[in-house]
């Protein structure tokens, strides 16, 4: 995470995060980008992280088994990134292909020290691993419970 | 300036201080009656300014920019104004650093195309033919006398050494790159250490130079009789990762917060990443200069200072016996 302040190339004055601008970018300015990194755990489970000289942008596929993780994994992760302001290194939408996504700038590595940046990150991922589980389960016995109470009319 | 001041420079013997900023601006300021004037340098650039430096005569100086150019500005004395010539050609990204050889006249520059170059900047009037300077002094301004390719990564950094004849820059790759007898043949070596990459290096004497960067701890490199250059060590002492008191960050308890749960007694046992890191700087230190008293060839003394907002001056008078006999 090694980032460093870097006034924009193409416009004057002006100083955005490089990563951001990859698209735009590939044809103009492609050595300020290093190449991205992909850790796959498994086909459902990956971790691409893209990184520029003055921005990183990390992004996570969660673990979906069936349907109800699916809306679960959804419906909460949309729950943060609507509230990415409150993280600042939060992407209020993901990266296409991913269920939520990190922007770290240069400002937030000189703001923040970069090991607990790290830390959060991997703290969140674990988290979010265990909530969601949490989530279903919570969903399954309520479902459970409701069911019992409106059969038990028909008995 | 209206944005952040990228470059700074203060020469010792005119007594004047150069800052350059993201705002294509550059000023020149001097001390009258107590208080420091600006003068401004008109750059012609269109994109930031990221790195100044006075020429050791200190009658010009050199900017470079994020408009792939470099600025060599000289005071014109009729008009009484500092005028500027562009070096348009050659690069192919921003200018990240400059450094001027001790006969005033060659450029070392290095960029984020991974290249450092280096030029001439004869500019006549200013500069005088020197029979000592040798074939430097028949080169146009602008003029490439050398590029070097040795990285794949970003260059940054780059410094001469006292006597001219070696020249050290560093890469995004975690390598300092050190060139002996600059000209048509130069020797060049790689030399790749640990850990984070470096953003700034000094020449404290003709074999020792002190890195400084990403791991917020000053590293010595040295070249043994030979002309060999390694890494020596670092200058304070890296402790052992400990992670013992409860870690708790702003973010921890954002988030628990959505929860109404507390996440501070949990992330403990988790995170045995957490590293002390127990030095001066706690964050990236980004540039390096030399304390040292006028024409003394070794700088025992020199300042860092880092993105964590510190200045710390380190003194190498106790360190010599530890740092050999190269120093």
């Amino acid at each position: 995470m090694c980032l460093q302040n870097f006034p924009c190339q193409e416009v004057e004055r002006h100083n955005k995060p490089e990563v951001e601008l990859k698209y735009v970018r590939c044809m103009t300015s492609p050595e300020l980008l290093l190449n991205p990194v992909l850790i796959c755990l498994n086909e459902a489970e990956k971790c691409l992280i893209e990184t520029s000289i003055n921005s990183l942008r990390i992004s996570l596929k969660v673990k979906q088994a069936d349907e109800l993780e699916n809306i679960l994994t959804k419906k909460f992760l949309r729950f943060l990134s609507m509230r990415a302001e409150a993280f600042q290194v939060l992407r209020r939408k993901p990266v296409q292909g991913y269920d939520i996504s990190f922007l770290i700038t240069n400002y937030h590595c000189e703001e923040m020290q970069k090991q607990k940046l790290i830390d959060f990150i991997v703290q969140f991922m674990e988290d979010i691993e265990k909530e969601i589980t949490e989530l279903k389960i919570s969903v399954n016995t309520r479902g459970k419970l409701v069911a019992t109470e409106f059969l038990k009319q028909f008995m | 300036h209206d944005q952040i001041v990228s470059g700074i420079d203060w020469s010792s013997t005119s007594n004047k201080i150069v800052t350059v900023s993201h705002d294509r601006n550059s000023y020149v300021w001097s001390l009258e009656g107590g208080e420091w004037v600006p003068t401004l340098v008109i750059l012609r650039l269109n994109r930031a300014a990221l790195c100044v430096q006075w020429s050791p005569k200190e009658n010009k100086f050199a900017v470079g920019s994020g408009a792939k150019t470099v600025c060599i500005c000289y005071y014109e004395q009729e008009n009484n104004w500092w005028v500027s010539k562009l070096i348009r050609k050659r690069h192919e990204s921003s200018v990240t650093s400059v450094a001027w050889h001790p006969n005033n006249i060659l450029l070392a520059t290095t960029s984020t195309d991974g290249k450092c170059r280096v030029f001439s900047t004869f500019i006549k009037g200013v500069d005088t033919k020197d029979s000592k300077a040798g074939s430097s002094a028949e080169s146009k301004f602008g003029e490439q006398i050398l590029q070097l390719d040795l990285s794949y990564s970003w260059a940054f950094g780059v410094k001469w050494s006292p006597s001219g004849n070696t020249l050290a820059y560093v890469g995004h790759s975690s390598m300092i790159y050190f060139v002996d007898d600059v000209g048509p043949s130069p020797l060049a070596q790689s030399v790749a250490f640990r850990d984070l990459p470096l953003r700034d290096v000094l020449f404290i004497s003709e074999k020792m130079v002190i890195g400084v960067g990403y791991d917020s701890n000053p590293m010595v490199f040295a070249a043994d009789d030979t002309g060999i250059w390694s890494f020596t060590r670092y200058i304070g002492e890296k402790k052992a990762a400990s992670s013992g008191s409860s870690y708790s960050s702003q973010f921890s308890e954002a988030f628990g917060k959505f929860y109404g749960q507390s996440k501070a007694a949990t992330a403990n046992d988790a995170s045995e990443s957490s590293k002390s890191r127990g030095g001066v700087h706690d964050n990236c230190i980004n540039s390096i200069v030399p304390l040292s008293k006028a024409g003394s060839p070794k700088v025992m003394r020199f300042s860092t200072s880092g993105l964590d907002g510190k200045i710390a001056i380190w003194d190498l008078e106790n360190m010599q016996e530890e740092l050999g006999h190269q120093f």
